[in-house]
């Protein structure tokens, strides 16, 4: 750094700064005012929000009113529907009973064959001794 | 904040005063701008050299800072942080105004500042007059090199103008000044 560009740095450094309340009492007020303005807006957008809810639940309502019985009479006639069909078909317990029951009797017939085979297999052995 | 009372506003570091504004206080923030206001107010009528445009802009940029101080990761990099927003701020004001910076090529030339009146006298031509006779783009890497003692990338990354242009900018007006500044031997 030559000797200019020290003396340039000093005189940056050295330079009066500004200092007066005005300024910063003029950005505070206009903070205060963006800030108020935000919080306008946010109730405003509350505002909207809650009415148009109002207006959905109310548009429910009336509707509710007009299709509400018949909606309700067919939803339980459907209901009925289901519930007969369910109990009409065979239980699921029974279906796997007799699953159960049906492996249990071939399981002793296999039982039965490979003691056959084993007792043979023996009777041969022996035979061969 | 505001309910601690004056004093405790008065006394407490920068830090908490980001920390605090940062959690939308506004007195807190307030107080940071009284803090802060003198130098940012300079560094932008080094830049601007016009008083009444140069506080408007230190205005907007504080406001600018206002909006996005959730942005600032940690309470020390606020000076660097403020710095870009206030380049940015005057950056976008010149270029509404269509000021576009003029390459160096189309710079304007040196003149002859050595035969003024003041210079011929001897006299030492104050910081703020000098920079004034600079171009808009030589007085902002000028005062971002030797004012604000950024490296000439910092620059680059601060404006987004290209590495030479930025170093011949500062060249260029680091010749204009000595010009005007050191007395006429």
């Amino acid at each position: 750094m030559n000797d200019f560009d020290a003396l340039l740095k000093r005189s940056f450094a050295e330079a009066p700064e500004p200092a007066d309340d005005g300024f910063s009492v003029n950005v505070g007020r206009v903070v205060a005012h963006r800030v108020q303005a935000a919080k306008a807006r946010n109730a405003a957008y509350s505002v909207g929000m809650a009415a148009a809810g109002a207006a959905i639940c109310y548009g429910a309502y009336a509707l509710a009113s007009v299709y509400g019985q018949e909606i309700a009479a067919t939803a339980g006639l459907e209901l009925a529907r289901v519930h007969g069909a369910l109990s009409s078909t065979p239980s699921v317990g029974g279906v796997a009973q007799g699953m159960l029951q049906s492996f249990g009797a071939g399981l002793t017939q296999m039982l039965l064959v490979f003691g056959a085979l084993a007792g043979g297999a023996v009777a041969y052995r022996s035979a061969q001794e | 904040m505001a309910a601690r009372g004056f004093l405790s506003l008065a006394s407490a570091t920068e830090a908490a005063l980001i920390v605090a504004a940062q959690a939308r206080d506004q007195a807190a923030f307030g107080e940071l701008v009284k803090r802060r206001q003198g130098w940012a107010r300079a560094l932008l009528r080094r830049m601007c050299s016009n008083h009444a445009e140069a506080d408007d802009l230190a205005q907007e940029a504080f406001i600018k800072a206002w909006e996005r101080l959730t942005d600032l990761e940690t309470p020390a990099a606020f000076p660097g942080w403020f710095r870009r927003v206030a380049v940015t701020t005057f950056l976008m004001a010149k270029r509404k105004q269509k000021a576009i910076f003029e390459e160096i090529d189309d710079a304007s030339p040196i003149a002859d500042e050595g035969s003024t009146p003041e210079a011929a006298a001897g006299a030492k031509i104050d910081l703020e007059k000098a920079l004034a006779k600079l171009s808009d783009a030589e007085r902002l890497c000028v005062t971002l090199n030797h004012g604000e003692g950024l490296s000439h990338s910092e620059i680059v990354d601060i404006t987004g103008l290209p590495l030479g242009t930025v170093k011949s900018h500062v060249q260029r007006g680091t010749e204009k000044l000595r010009r005007l500044l050191e007395p006429a031997t």
